[in-house]
């Protein structure tokens, strides 16, 4: 979910994204999410054995980490999601758990609608060999992927969908069901704002049926003003707590490294990528980032420093302000307040360029030596390494 | 000369009533920029410091002959005002605003391709040519006129560099803020060519960072193209790539595009000097002089 510059898009867990795909007329399996275990024989009265189970989290590749199990009855699928909730995989909470109807699966296509950042557009991606070794595909086998730029001021026609038919030489009797799964799948694409929205795999079941077996979901951050039901989910989601709490404040909070003592700050995020690289290069590691954006006042200064140190982890705050909006003494003004409020054993290292950079330094002069000043960002960096070497 | 905007651009100010444009039409009138006109649907007929506001883009451009216009509106908005710039015949639309939706992007670049118009941004601080002509919000404090043409995908790496090689005494030619988001209007393989045949562009520094292949296709022209020296730094080698759980990512980028190392790469065969942080940019510059 977060990621530097670029864009900052807003992951729907499977349940999320197929609920999405169901809305628009794309077929699901029969199924329920589940927070607790005692809940599952009620909410899977209408379903038929065996079951599927599967873990709702914010990762990829949980099926070959446990993350997905089958059961034959009602009291085994308990027992599973019993087990599965509260599990760690891949260091990730279970919280929600899928239960399907498990189908009988023939053969397993892929299909996603991505934007493709080379052409500006978004492309359709299929292969007729979809699953959970796709990424390897790509790989050994270019041709077994075929993947069409689709002109937005056009749309997905017909055609692509016969390309790909004919390409890899598939049974006509699927075409009709197939052209209707693209084309809503497009449409969800637009209308939700989508980056990303993946169907791997596009089943074809005994029944001879198309079906969405897993969905893996990006909306643009951005447009989610006019998506009142992602925010809605996003709310309902267990996020990182220092994410939420910067997030009160218009930062945007940035966890890289779970080993990393130090945490960068600036008001753009360039910089602080800037920063993370001169930091890595003397071998130190870097924890997390805090991007300001503009104008930050000492309040909100002062709230920045506070979230960053909630993380008991981190032990270095390296700050570099090239004040345009951003007001060199507000910064310090912040960091003084902050440190007031009973923060101890703590390094600042703070790099101030700008408007009102002389009262700036005056402040942090008068704060101790907790607070280390720095003239440039490499001056920075090189007292942020003495003083973890003292 | 400089490239895209001087002493004689005749710009727009869509949302020149609002807080934001208000302010920031002073600091361009100030700076010298020729601001003829703004635009505010429903306000045409008032004035902002002398400039006459009105109604639409289409009507502003009719009478004042206006060949550039920048956009002071908020995100949801800037679709729709880079829409009518265009479709006004607006020569260079420059777009500011943060967060402005992908998909609306998308939409804005595939018109404007189509146009004879040339969009900046959004997520852009503007353009300036020092000592001529500013269109943005950037502290024009810390540039001066000289021979350094800049063209950065990061704001705050750019005023870095900037202030810095002012300092030294070294002024730019242009400074363009192409802007950090997914789907740029124009990038740098757009501002190439016109930096590469400007008299007063000595040498072009480009400001990537990691993601999208807009530093590798660069690379491709300037390798046959540019005779100016030509320094880059690429940001982001040590951050986390915006990933993504699905596998439609690493299917697309399967050849490696997008990383700092595969960006520096393609730009070092190509001749460019790799800086390794802003001030290593003015540095090697320093020597050049």
């Amino acid at each position: 979910m977060m990621s530097f510059g670029v864009m900052r898009k807003m992951k729907l867990l499977e349940y999320k994204g197929k609920e999405l795909l169901k809305g628009c007329g794309i077929p699901i399996q029969k199924g329920v999410v589940v927070d607790s275990a005692k809940d599952v024989p009620g909410a899977i009265k209408d379903l038929k054995a065996p079951y599927v189970l599967k873990v709702q989290i914010m990762a990829g590749g949980r099926g070959k980490v446990g993350g997905i199990k089958f059961a034959d009855t009602a009291e085994d699928a308990q027992k599973i999601c019993s087990e599965m909730l509260g599990m760690k995989i891949k260091n990730i909470v279970v919280k929600k758990v899928l239960i399907a109807q498990k189908v009988d699966v023939l053969n397993e296509w892929y299909l996603s609608v991505i934007l493709d950042r080379l052409n500006k557009c978004p492309m359709v991606i299929f292969s007729p060999l979809g699953g959970v070794d796709i990424e390897e595909t790509a790989k050994t086998r270019p041709d077994k992927i075929a993947k069409s730029a689709i002109n937005p001021l056009l749309g997905v026609k017909d055609y692509t969908a016969r390309y790909i038919f004919k390409k890899y030489n598939l049974d006509n009797a699927y075409f009709e069901q197939f052209l209707v799964v693209l084309k809503n799948l497009y449409k969800l694409f637009n209308d939700y704002d989508a980056t990303l929205l993946e169907i791997n795999p596009l089943a074809i079941t005994g029944g001879g049926e198309l079906l969405a077996i897993d969905c893996k979901a990006d909306i643009d951050d951005s447009s989610l003003y006019r998506h009142a039901d992602i925010l809605e989910f996003r709310e309902s989601l267990d996020e990182n707590e220092l994410i939420v709490s910067a997030r009160k404040f218009n930062f945007l909070y940035i966890p890289i490294d779970d080993s990393g003592d130090i945490t960068v700050v600036s008001n753009g995020s360039g910089m602080l990528m800037s920063c993370i690289d001169l930091i890595t290069k003397i071998g130190a590691k870097v924890g997390a980032a805090l991007d300001l954006g503009g104008g930050a006042t000492s309040d909100r200064i002062a709230e920045a420093v506070k979230i960053i140190f909630s993380n008991q982890k981190t032990k270095y705050l390296f700050i570099s302000i090239f004040g345009g909006i951003t007001r060199c003494d507000e910064v310090a003004a912040g960091v003084k307040l902050a440190l007031q409020s009973g923060l101890k054993g703590k390094t600042i290292v703070i790099r101030l360029e700008g408007t009102n950079k002389a009262a700036a330094l005056e402040i942090l002069a008068s704060i101790g030596d907790s607070v280390i000043p720095a003239d440039s960002i490499s001056d920075g960096v090189k007292k942020l390494k003495s003083r973890r070497n003292d | 000369m400089s490239i895209l905007i001087d002493e004689n651009t005749k710009l727009i100010i869509q949302g020149i009533t609002g807080r934001e444009g208000t302010f920031h039409s002073e600091r361009m009138l100030s700076y010298g920029t020729k601001v003829v006109a703004g635009v505010t649907p429903g306000k045409g007929g008032q004035d902002v410091f002398g400039v006459p506001v009105f109604d639409t883009v289409r009507q502003a451009g009719e009478a004042t002959g206006a060949n550039a216009s920048v956009l002071f509106v908020p995100a949801k908005f800037t679709a729709e005002g880079a829409y009518e710039a265009i479709d006004a015949g607006i020569g260079l639309v420059i777009t500011i605003a943060e967060h402005v939706p992908v998909h609306d992007m998308m939409g804005v670049y595939h018109l404007a391709k189509k146009s004879s118009s040339l969009v900046i941004g959004p997520n852009s601080f503007g353009v300036i040519s020092p000592g001529k002509s500013k269109a943005g919000f950037m502290h024009d404090s810390i540039f001066t006129r000289g021979g350094v043409g800049i063209m950065s995908r990061s704001a705050t790496n750019c005023y870095e560099t900037v202030f810095l090689l002012t300092n030294e005494g070294i002024g730019q030619s242009t400074v363009i803020g192409i802007g950090g988001d997914m789907i740029p209007g124009s990038t740098f393989i757009d501002f190439l060519p016109m930096f590469g045949s400007d008299s007063q562009t000595k040498i072009i520094v480009m400001i990537g960072e990691i993601g999208g292949s807009d530093e590798e296709i660069a690379a491709g022209y300037i390798r046959s193209h540019i005779n100016k020296p030509v320094i880059a730094l690429i940001a982001g080698k040590n951050s986390p790539r915006g990933t993504s759980m699905g596998h439609a990512g690493a299917i697309v980028s399967a050849d490696g595009t997008g990383s700092a190392e595969n960006k520096e790469e393609k730009l070092r065969q190509s001749g460019v000097i790799i800086a390794e942080s802003t001030e290593h940019i003015v540095q090697v510059i320093k020597e050049m002089q």
